[in-house]
Protein backbone atom coordinates (compact mmCIF):
# COMPACT_ATOMS: atom_id res chain seq x y z
CA UNK A 1 0.00 0.00 0.00
CA UNK A 2 2.44 2.47 0.94
CA UNK A 3 4.45 1.71 -2.16
CA UNK A 4 1.12 2.77 -4.22
CA UNK A 5 1.13 6.12 -2.27
CA UNK A 6 3.40 8.26 -4.48
CA UNK A 7 1.48 6.79 -7.71
CA UNK A 8 -1.47 7.39 -6.69
CA UNK A 9 -0.09 11.08 -5.53
CA UNK A 10 0.69 11.00 -9.23
CA UNK A 11 -2.99 10.33 -10.57
CA UNK A 12 -4.59 12.10 -8.12
CA UNK A 13 -2.56 15.72 -9.56
CA UNK A 14 -3.37 14.69 -13.52
CA UNK A 15 -6.46 14.07 -13.17
CA UNK A 16 -6.67 17.69 -11.38
CA UNK A 17 -4.66 19.04 -14.12
CA UNK A 18 -7.23 17.54 -17.23
CA UNK A 19 -10.08 18.72 -15.13
CA UNK A 20 -8.82 22.68 -14.74
CA UNK A 21 -7.47 22.87 -18.37
CA UNK A 22 -10.98 21.48 -19.36
CA UNK A 23 -12.95 23.48 -16.97
CA UNK A 24 -11.72 26.65 -17.89
CA UNK A 25 -10.91 25.46 -22.03
CA UNK A 26 -7.12 26.20 -22.20
CA UNK A 27 -6.87 25.67 -25.32
CA UNK A 28 -3.84 23.09 -26.56
CA UNK A 29 -1.57 25.42 -27.57
CA UNK A 30 -0.83 27.07 -24.16
CA UNK A 31 -1.36 24.25 -21.77
CA UNK A 32 -2.26 20.62 -22.74
CA UNK A 33 -3.56 18.34 -20.37
CA UNK A 34 -2.30 14.96 -19.78
CA UNK A 35 -4.81 13.25 -21.98
CA UNK A 36 -3.90 15.54 -24.57
CA UNK A 37 -0.03 14.72 -24.36
CA UNK A 38 -0.48 10.61 -24.14
CA UNK A 39 -2.38 11.30 -27.64
CA UNK A 40 1.29 12.91 -28.81
CA UNK A 41 3.05 10.26 -27.42
CA UNK A 42 0.70 7.86 -29.25
CA UNK A 43 0.74 9.51 -32.34
CA UNK A 44 4.76 10.38 -32.97
CA UNK A 45 5.76 7.89 -30.76
CA UNK A 46 8.12 6.23 -32.77
CA UNK A 47 9.22 9.42 -34.43
CA UNK A 48 10.14 10.39 -30.51
CA UNK A 49 11.62 7.69 -29.51
CA UNK A 50 14.30 7.89 -32.36
CA UNK A 51 15.21 10.93 -31.51
CA UNK A 52 15.68 9.72 -27.72
CA UNK A 53 18.05 7.26 -28.96
CA UNK A 54 20.18 9.55 -30.53
CA UNK A 55 20.16 11.96 -26.79
CA UNK A 56 20.67 8.65 -24.99
CA UNK A 57 23.57 7.59 -27.34
CA UNK A 58 25.41 11.01 -26.38
CA UNK A 59 24.63 10.72 -22.40
CA UNK A 60 25.72 7.03 -22.75
CA UNK A 61 28.56 7.57 -24.44
CA UNK A 62 29.63 10.74 -22.55
CA UNK A 63 28.88 8.93 -19.23
CA UNK A 64 31.33 6.28 -20.07
CA UNK A 65 33.91 8.55 -21.06
CA UNK A 66 33.16 10.30 -17.71
CA UNK A 67 33.79 7.49 -16.13
CA UNK A 68 37.01 6.50 -17.55
CA UNK A 69 38.99 9.79 -17.86
CA UNK A 70 37.10 11.29 -14.23
CA UNK A 71 38.03 7.54 -12.83
CA UNK A 72 41.56 7.34 -14.52
CA UNK A 73 41.97 11.41 -13.69
CA UNK A 74 41.28 10.73 -9.90
CA UNK A 75 43.94 7.75 -9.87
CA UNK A 76 46.53 9.90 -11.15
CA UNK A 77 46.01 12.71 -8.97
CA UNK A 78 46.02 10.36 -6.02
CA UNK A 79 49.26 9.41 -6.77
CA UNK A 80 50.74 12.62 -5.33
CA UNK A 81 50.14 15.32 -3.25
CA UNK A 82 51.49 17.88 -5.18
CA UNK A 83 50.06 16.86 -8.63
CA UNK A 84 46.55 17.19 -6.67
CA UNK A 85 47.39 20.58 -5.25
CA UNK A 86 48.58 21.50 -8.81
CA UNK A 87 45.31 20.43 -10.76
CA UNK A 88 42.95 19.61 -8.50
CA UNK A 89 41.55 23.26 -9.39
CA UNK A 90 40.82 22.98 -13.17
CA UNK A 91 38.73 20.29 -12.57
CA UNK A 92 37.09 22.85 -10.22
CA UNK A 93 36.59 25.25 -12.98
CA UNK A 94 35.26 22.40 -15.00
CA UNK A 95 32.30 21.86 -12.72
CA UNK A 96 31.85 25.90 -11.71
CA UNK A 97 32.06 27.06 -15.40
CA UNK A 98 28.08 26.49 -17.03
CA UNK A 99 28.55 24.54 -19.78
CA UNK A 100 26.12 26.87 -22.13
CA UNK A 101 29.31 29.70 -21.74
CA UNK A 102 31.05 27.52 -23.48
CA UNK A 103 29.34 25.72 -25.87
CA UNK A 104 29.68 28.46 -28.53
CA UNK A 105 33.34 28.11 -28.80
CA UNK A 106 32.88 24.07 -29.28
CA UNK A 107 30.58 24.60 -31.74
CA UNK A 108 32.78 26.73 -33.86
CA UNK A 109 35.86 24.61 -33.37
CA UNK A 110 34.42 21.16 -33.64
CA UNK A 111 33.04 20.02 -36.57
CA UNK A 112 31.39 17.11 -35.62
CA UNK A 113 27.61 17.29 -34.02
CA UNK A 114 28.01 14.11 -32.09
CA UNK A 115 31.72 15.53 -30.72
CA UNK A 116 30.37 18.71 -29.51
CA UNK A 117 26.94 16.90 -27.79
CA UNK A 118 29.73 14.85 -26.53
CA UNK A 119 32.13 17.00 -25.19
CA UNK A 120 29.82 19.00 -23.22
CA UNK A 121 27.36 16.31 -21.46
CA UNK A 122 30.86 15.18 -20.79
CA UNK A 123 31.77 18.57 -19.28
CA UNK A 124 28.59 18.46 -17.09
CA UNK A 125 29.10 14.83 -16.22
CA UNK A 126 32.93 13.96 -15.29
CA UNK A 127 33.41 16.37 -11.85
CA UNK A 128 31.36 13.81 -9.50
CA UNK A 129 33.09 11.07 -10.76
CA UNK A 130 36.26 12.78 -10.22
CA UNK A 131 36.02 14.62 -6.68
CA UNK A 132 34.48 11.27 -5.21
CA UNK A 133 37.15 8.88 -6.97
CA UNK A 134 39.51 10.95 -5.51
CA UNK A 135 37.82 10.86 -2.27
CA UNK A 136 37.31 7.20 -2.38
CA UNK A 137 41.63 6.74 -3.25
CA UNK A 138 42.57 8.75 -0.75
CA UNK A 139 39.92 7.44 2.12
CA UNK A 140 41.75 3.87 2.20
CA UNK A 141 42.33 2.68 5.91
CA UNK A 142 45.20 3.96 7.48
CA UNK A 143 46.05 0.69 9.23
CA UNK A 144 45.49 -1.47 6.09
CA UNK A 145 47.78 0.76 3.93
CA UNK A 146 50.33 0.14 7.17
CA UNK A 147 49.68 -3.76 6.48
CA UNK A 148 50.10 -3.88 3.10
CA UNK A 149 53.60 -1.99 3.40
CA UNK A 150 54.63 -3.96 6.03
CA UNK A 151 54.04 -7.58 3.60
CA UNK A 152 55.97 -5.30 0.91
CA UNK A 153 52.93 -5.04 -1.16
CA UNK A 154 53.95 -3.25 -4.78
CA UNK A 155 52.35 -0.26 -5.73
CA UNK A 156 49.90 -2.11 -8.13
CA UNK A 157 49.08 -4.56 -5.48
CA UNK A 158 48.21 -1.93 -3.38
CA UNK A 159 46.47 -0.20 -5.99
CA UNK A 160 44.31 -3.07 -7.03
CA UNK A 161 43.23 -4.82 -3.60
CA UNK A 162 43.14 -1.86 -1.52
CA UNK A 163 42.83 1.79 -3.03
CA UNK A 164 40.10 0.27 -5.88
CA UNK A 165 37.79 -1.47 -3.74
CA UNK A 166 38.03 1.38 -0.67
CA UNK A 167 37.07 3.89 -3.34
CA UNK A 168 34.12 1.36 -5.28
CA UNK A 169 31.08 3.05 -3.01
CA UNK A 170 32.78 6.55 -3.49
CA UNK A 171 32.87 6.05 -7.18
CA UNK A 172 29.78 4.71 -7.42
CA UNK A 173 28.03 7.30 -5.87
CA UNK A 174 29.30 10.05 -8.29
CA UNK A 175 28.76 7.80 -10.82
CA UNK A 176 24.86 7.84 -10.00
CA UNK A 177 25.39 11.68 -9.78
CA UNK A 178 26.86 11.76 -13.07
CA UNK A 179 24.19 9.58 -15.21
CA UNK A 180 21.68 12.90 -14.06
CA UNK A 181 24.25 15.16 -14.97
CA UNK A 182 25.17 13.43 -18.88
CA UNK A 183 21.47 13.23 -19.43
CA UNK A 184 21.03 16.74 -18.19
CA UNK A 185 24.25 17.97 -20.11
CA UNK A 186 23.54 16.24 -23.72
CA UNK A 187 19.68 18.15 -22.97
CA UNK A 188 21.56 21.56 -22.75
CA UNK A 189 23.82 20.98 -25.22
CA UNK A 190 21.48 19.94 -28.32
CA UNK A 191 19.59 22.45 -27.43
CA UNK A 192 22.62 25.42 -27.47
CA UNK A 193 23.80 23.48 -30.52
CA UNK A 194 20.49 22.76 -32.19
CA UNK A 195 20.87 19.83 -33.72
CA UNK A 196 18.44 19.57 -36.75
CA UNK A 197 16.77 16.47 -39.05
CA UNK A 198 16.49 13.07 -38.26
CA UNK A 199 19.68 12.80 -36.52
CA UNK A 200 18.21 15.53 -34.15
CA UNK A 201 17.98 14.54 -30.64
CA UNK A 202 15.00 14.25 -28.31
CA UNK A 203 16.06 18.07 -26.50
CA UNK A 204 15.62 19.78 -30.10
CA UNK A 205 12.87 17.96 -31.16
CA UNK A 206 11.38 19.39 -28.02
CA UNK A 207 12.60 23.00 -28.68
CA UNK A 208 11.50 22.86 -32.20
CA UNK A 209 7.91 21.27 -30.95
CA UNK A 210 7.60 24.42 -28.82
CA UNK A 211 8.21 26.82 -31.37
CA UNK A 212 5.54 25.43 -33.19
CA UNK A 213 3.44 25.68 -30.47
CA UNK A 214 2.38 22.16 -30.32
CA UNK A 215 3.23 22.29 -26.79
CA UNK A 216 1.42 18.74 -26.89
CA UNK A 217 4.16 17.11 -28.38
CA UNK A 218 7.11 19.25 -26.84
CA UNK A 219 5.58 18.04 -23.00
CA UNK A 220 5.72 14.11 -24.65
CA UNK A 221 9.33 15.42 -25.39
CA UNK A 222 10.00 16.22 -21.50
CA UNK A 223 8.04 13.25 -20.14
CA UNK A 224 10.55 10.80 -22.09
CA UNK A 225 13.75 13.22 -21.28
CA UNK A 226 12.38 12.28 -17.68
CA UNK A 227 11.71 8.59 -17.53
CA UNK A 228 14.91 8.22 -19.19
CA UNK A 229 16.43 10.36 -16.25
CA UNK A 230 14.84 8.16 -14.19
CA UNK A 231 15.74 5.08 -15.83
CA UNK A 232 19.28 5.97 -16.14
CA UNK A 233 19.50 6.64 -11.96
CA UNK A 234 17.19 3.24 -11.40
CA UNK A 235 19.73 1.53 -13.23
CA UNK A 236 22.80 2.95 -11.96
CA UNK A 237 21.03 2.50 -8.34
CA UNK A 238 20.81 -1.61 -9.38
CA UNK A 239 24.29 -2.04 -9.90
CA UNK A 240 25.54 0.05 -7.27
CA UNK A 241 23.68 -2.37 -4.75
CA UNK A 242 25.12 -4.97 -6.22
CA UNK A 243 28.43 -4.58 -6.27
CA UNK A 244 27.96 -3.36 -2.93
CA UNK A 245 25.60 -5.87 -1.35
CA UNK A 246 28.29 -8.15 0.78
CA UNK A 247 29.80 -5.10 2.40
CA UNK A 248 29.08 -1.83 2.24
CA UNK A 249 26.61 -0.40 4.91
CA UNK A 250 24.70 1.68 2.16
CA UNK A 251 23.65 -1.52 0.32
CA UNK A 252 22.50 -3.72 3.62
CA UNK A 253 19.23 -4.10 2.91
CA UNK A 254 19.09 -5.85 -0.33
CA UNK B 1 70.28 -16.77 23.61
CA UNK B 2 69.07 -15.56 20.09
CA UNK B 3 67.44 -12.59 20.44
CA UNK B 4 64.20 -11.37 17.65
CA UNK B 5 64.86 -7.36 18.03
CA UNK B 6 67.31 -5.79 19.97
CA UNK B 7 66.69 -1.63 20.27
CA UNK B 8 69.74 0.76 21.49
CA UNK B 9 68.82 3.89 22.72
CA UNK B 10 65.53 4.21 20.24
CA UNK B 11 64.48 8.01 20.77
CA UNK B 12 61.18 9.28 19.10
CA UNK B 13 60.08 12.85 18.61
CA UNK B 14 57.55 13.69 15.91
CA UNK B 15 57.87 17.02 13.94
CA UNK B 16 55.39 18.84 16.30
CA UNK B 17 58.65 18.43 18.72
CA UNK B 18 56.75 16.42 20.63
CA UNK B 19 59.08 13.62 22.56
CA UNK B 20 57.15 10.53 22.27
CA UNK B 21 59.93 8.43 23.39
CA UNK B 22 63.61 8.53 25.79
CA UNK B 23 65.88 6.60 24.99
CA UNK B 24 64.59 3.02 25.05
CA UNK B 25 67.09 -0.11 25.49
CA UNK B 26 65.84 -3.26 24.61
CA UNK B 27 66.29 -6.91 24.04
CA UNK B 28 63.55 -9.62 23.26
CA UNK B 29 64.56 -13.45 23.03
CA UNK B 30 63.46 -15.07 20.08
CA UNK B 31 59.99 -17.05 20.90
CA UNK B 32 59.41 -15.14 23.74
CA UNK B 33 55.87 -13.90 24.42
CA UNK B 34 56.72 -10.10 25.77
CA UNK B 35 54.33 -7.23 27.17
CA UNK B 36 54.25 -3.45 26.66
CA UNK B 37 52.28 -2.23 29.52
CA UNK B 38 51.79 1.94 30.28
CA UNK B 39 48.82 4.65 30.43
CA UNK B 40 47.88 5.58 27.54
CA UNK B 41 50.03 7.70 24.83
CA UNK B 42 53.20 6.73 27.26
CA UNK B 43 54.18 5.57 23.43
CA UNK B 44 54.25 1.50 23.57
CA UNK B 45 51.90 2.08 20.31
CA UNK B 46 54.90 3.86 18.95
CA UNK B 47 57.46 1.92 20.15
CA UNK B 48 55.66 -0.96 18.25
CA UNK B 49 55.46 0.32 15.22
CA UNK B 50 58.76 1.39 14.74
CA UNK B 51 59.72 -2.35 16.28
CA UNK B 52 57.77 -3.03 12.83
CA UNK B 53 59.44 -0.70 10.80
CA UNK B 54 56.22 1.04 9.95
CA UNK B 55 57.96 4.28 11.33
CA UNK B 56 61.26 5.39 11.74
CA UNK B 57 62.95 6.30 14.88
CA UNK B 58 64.56 9.47 15.67
CA UNK B 59 67.73 8.55 17.20
CA UNK B 60 69.15 4.98 18.34
CA UNK B 61 69.18 1.40 16.21
CA UNK B 62 67.17 -1.60 15.87
CA UNK B 63 68.27 -4.91 14.59
CA UNK B 64 65.67 -6.89 14.05
CA UNK B 65 66.23 -10.66 13.22
CA UNK B 66 63.66 -11.86 11.21
CA UNK B 67 63.08 -11.61 7.10
CA UNK B 68 60.83 -8.45 6.09
CA UNK B 69 57.05 -9.73 4.32
CA UNK B 70 54.72 -12.40 5.84
CA UNK B 71 56.59 -15.11 6.73
CA UNK B 72 58.68 -12.57 8.94
CA UNK B 73 56.21 -10.40 10.95
CA UNK B 74 52.80 -10.37 11.69
CA UNK B 75 51.00 -7.65 12.49
CA UNK B 76 47.44 -7.07 14.71
CA UNK B 77 46.00 -4.16 15.43
CA UNK B 78 43.68 -2.77 17.97
CA UNK B 79 40.93 -2.91 15.52
CA UNK B 80 40.49 -6.15 13.09
CA UNK B 81 41.65 -4.25 9.82
CA UNK B 82 40.23 -6.78 7.43
CA UNK B 83 39.04 -5.36 4.68
CA UNK B 84 35.67 -5.50 4.33
CA UNK B 85 34.99 -5.64 0.66
CA UNK B 86 36.50 -9.45 0.84
CA UNK B 87 35.59 -12.45 2.80
CA UNK B 88 37.53 -14.36 5.92
CA UNK B 89 39.36 -16.55 3.48
CA UNK B 90 39.72 -13.76 1.30
CA UNK B 91 41.01 -11.42 4.08
CA UNK B 92 43.27 -14.37 5.71
CA UNK B 93 44.65 -15.00 2.35
CA UNK B 94 45.56 -11.62 1.73
CA UNK B 95 49.50 -11.66 3.16
CA UNK B 96 50.30 -15.18 0.82
CA UNK B 97 48.34 -13.26 -2.07
CA UNK B 98 51.05 -10.49 -1.57
CA UNK B 99 53.75 -12.13 -1.00
CA UNK B 100 53.44 -14.39 -3.72
CA UNK B 101 52.75 -17.94 -1.68
CA UNK B 102 50.87 -20.81 -2.39
CA UNK B 103 47.23 -20.90 -0.50
CA UNK B 104 47.69 -23.79 1.37
CA UNK B 105 47.20 -23.27 4.75
CA UNK B 106 44.62 -20.95 4.59
CA UNK B 107 41.82 -23.16 6.16
CA UNK B 108 44.16 -24.40 8.79
CA UNK B 109 44.75 -20.69 9.84
CA UNK B 110 41.15 -20.41 10.11
CA UNK B 111 40.79 -23.45 11.88
CA UNK B 112 43.54 -22.67 14.06
CA UNK B 113 41.56 -19.65 15.22
CA UNK B 114 38.46 -21.40 15.45
CA UNK B 115 36.97 -19.55 12.82
CA UNK B 116 35.62 -23.14 10.63
CA UNK B 117 32.69 -22.54 8.62
CA UNK B 118 33.19 -19.24 7.99
CA UNK B 119 35.55 -18.89 5.74
CA UNK B 120 32.85 -17.41 3.18
CA UNK B 121 31.44 -14.83 5.81
CA UNK B 122 32.37 -11.31 5.01
CA UNK B 123 33.28 -9.24 8.17
CA UNK B 124 30.12 -7.57 9.10
CA UNK B 125 28.79 -10.54 9.67
CA UNK B 126 30.94 -11.19 12.27
CA UNK B 127 31.07 -10.36 16.32
CA UNK B 128 33.72 -8.14 17.13
CA UNK B 129 35.29 -11.23 18.54
CA UNK B 130 35.52 -13.42 15.34
CA UNK B 131 36.89 -10.12 13.43
CA UNK B 132 39.19 -10.33 15.45
CA UNK B 133 40.28 -14.00 15.32
CA UNK B 134 40.32 -13.63 11.22
CA UNK B 135 42.71 -10.96 11.96
CA UNK B 136 45.15 -12.61 14.41
CA UNK B 137 44.33 -15.79 11.48
CA UNK B 138 45.54 -13.32 9.25
CA UNK B 139 48.52 -12.10 11.24
CA UNK B 140 49.79 -16.07 11.24
CA UNK B 141 48.79 -17.47 8.31
CA UNK B 142 52.26 -17.35 6.52
CA UNK B 143 54.12 -18.74 9.85
CA UNK B 144 55.76 -15.26 10.74
CA UNK B 145 58.33 -15.60 12.98
CA UNK B 146 57.26 -12.16 15.27
CA UNK B 147 53.47 -11.64 16.06
CA UNK B 148 53.28 -8.08 16.65
CA UNK B 149 50.07 -7.14 18.38
CA UNK B 150 48.66 -3.73 19.10
CA UNK B 151 45.77 -4.01 22.69
CA UNK B 152 44.20 -6.21 19.95
CA UNK B 153 41.61 -6.92 22.39
CA UNK B 154 40.79 -3.74 24.07
CA UNK B 155 37.46 -2.97 22.31
CA UNK B 156 36.05 -6.01 23.27
CA UNK B 157 34.55 -7.46 26.12
CA UNK B 158 35.82 -9.09 29.19
CA UNK B 159 34.36 -12.68 28.21
CA UNK B 160 35.20 -12.48 24.71
CA UNK B 161 38.98 -11.26 25.95
CA UNK B 162 39.45 -14.09 28.13
CA UNK B 163 38.50 -16.51 25.68
CA UNK B 164 40.79 -15.00 22.93
CA UNK B 165 43.66 -14.58 25.52
CA UNK B 166 43.63 -18.48 26.34
CA UNK B 167 43.55 -18.99 22.49
CA UNK B 168 45.93 -16.91 21.72
CA UNK B 169 48.22 -18.51 24.47
CA UNK B 170 47.40 -22.11 22.95
CA UNK B 171 48.44 -20.76 19.84
CA UNK B 172 51.70 -19.52 21.14
CA UNK B 173 52.35 -22.50 23.15
CA UNK B 174 52.01 -24.59 20.21
CA UNK B 175 54.81 -22.60 17.71
CA UNK B 176 56.32 -19.93 19.87
CA UNK B 177 56.88 -17.63 17.53
CA UNK B 178 58.32 -14.38 19.19
CA UNK B 179 55.42 -12.00 20.34
CA UNK B 180 55.22 -8.39 21.31
CA UNK B 181 52.21 -7.48 22.85
CA UNK B 182 50.93 -3.79 23.59
CA UNK B 183 48.32 -3.61 25.81
CA UNK B 184 46.56 -1.34 29.06
CA UNK B 185 45.42 -4.16 31.41
CA UNK B 186 48.08 -5.46 33.64
CA UNK B 187 45.45 -8.82 34.13
CA UNK B 188 45.99 -9.27 30.68
CA UNK B 189 49.54 -8.71 30.15
CA UNK B 190 50.62 -11.15 33.57
CA UNK B 191 48.33 -13.78 31.96
CA UNK B 192 49.89 -14.12 29.18
CA UNK B 193 53.58 -13.20 29.21
CA UNK B 194 56.99 -14.57 30.16
CA UNK B 195 57.92 -10.83 30.74
CA UNK B 196 55.95 -7.49 31.48
CA UNK B 197 57.57 -4.04 30.40
CA UNK B 198 56.32 -1.49 31.91
CA UNK B 199 56.58 2.10 30.66
CA UNK B 200 56.07 5.33 32.13
CA UNK B 201 54.06 8.31 30.46
CA UNK B 202 55.21 10.47 27.74
CA UNK B 203 58.14 10.73 26.85
CA UNK B 204 58.22 6.68 27.47
CA UNK B 205 60.78 4.95 28.73
CA UNK B 206 61.11 1.53 30.89
CA UNK B 207 60.83 1.44 34.38
CA UNK B 208 60.20 -2.21 35.26
CA UNK B 209 61.12 -5.50 33.50
CA UNK B 210 59.55 -8.22 35.38
CA UNK B 211 59.63 -11.70 34.32
CA UNK B 212 56.48 -13.57 34.80
CA UNK B 213 57.36 -16.88 36.38
CA UNK B 214 54.35 -18.97 36.06
CA UNK B 215 54.52 -22.24 34.16
CA UNK B 216 53.51 -23.58 30.87
CA UNK B 217 51.30 -24.20 29.90
CA UNK B 218 48.98 -21.84 31.72
CA UNK B 219 45.10 -22.27 32.79
CA UNK B 220 42.35 -19.89 32.19
CA UNK B 221 41.99 -20.51 36.65
CA UNK B 222 45.26 -18.97 37.04
CA UNK B 223 43.51 -15.70 36.86
CA UNK B 224 41.87 -16.33 40.63
CA UNK B 225 45.02 -17.50 41.94
CA UNK B 226 46.61 -15.53 44.72
CA UNK B 227 50.28 -15.65 43.51
CA UNK B 228 48.31 -14.13 40.06
CA UNK B 229 46.81 -11.55 41.88
CA UNK B 230 50.35 -10.72 44.04
CA UNK B 231 51.99 -10.13 40.57
CA UNK B 232 49.33 -7.98 39.24
CA UNK B 233 49.53 -6.10 42.01
CA UNK B 234 53.44 -6.05 41.88
CA UNK B 235 52.99 -4.61 38.32
CA UNK B 236 50.40 -2.33 39.38
CA UNK B 237 52.79 -0.84 41.71
CA UNK B 238 55.32 -0.04 39.32
CA UNK B 239 52.99 1.44 36.85
CA UNK B 240 51.74 3.93 39.89
CA UNK B 241 55.23 4.87 40.60
CA UNK B 242 55.92 5.54 37.19
CA UNK B 243 52.87 7.78 36.95
CA UNK B 244 53.58 9.63 40.04
CA UNK B 245 56.97 10.55 39.24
Amino acid sequence: MRRLLPLLFGVVVLALWEAAVRLNNVPEYIVPGPIAILRALGKDGADLLAGLVVTLEVTVAALLLAVLTGGGFAFLLAQSRLAEQTLFPYAVFLQVTPIVTIAPFVIIWVPNVFVVLLILAWMAAVFPILSNTLLGLKSADANLRDLFRLYGASRWQTARRLLLPSALPYFLGGFRISGGLALIGTVVAEMVAGTSGTRSGLASRLLEASYRLELARAMACFVLLSAAGFAIYWLLDILSRRLLRHWHESAKDT
Amino acid sequence: MNEAVTLRGVTKTFQTGTSALSPVDLAIAAGSFVSLVGPSGCGKSTLLRMIAGLLDPSGGEIARAWTAGPQGIGFVFQDATLMPWANVAKNVSLPLEIAGLPHDGVAEAIARVGLEGFAQSYPRELSGGMRMRASIARAIVAKPSVLLMDEPFAALDEFTRFRLNDDLLALWQANRWTVIFVTHSIREAVFLSERVIVMSPRPGRVVADMPILFSQPRAAALRNDHAFTDVCARVGAALGEAQAA
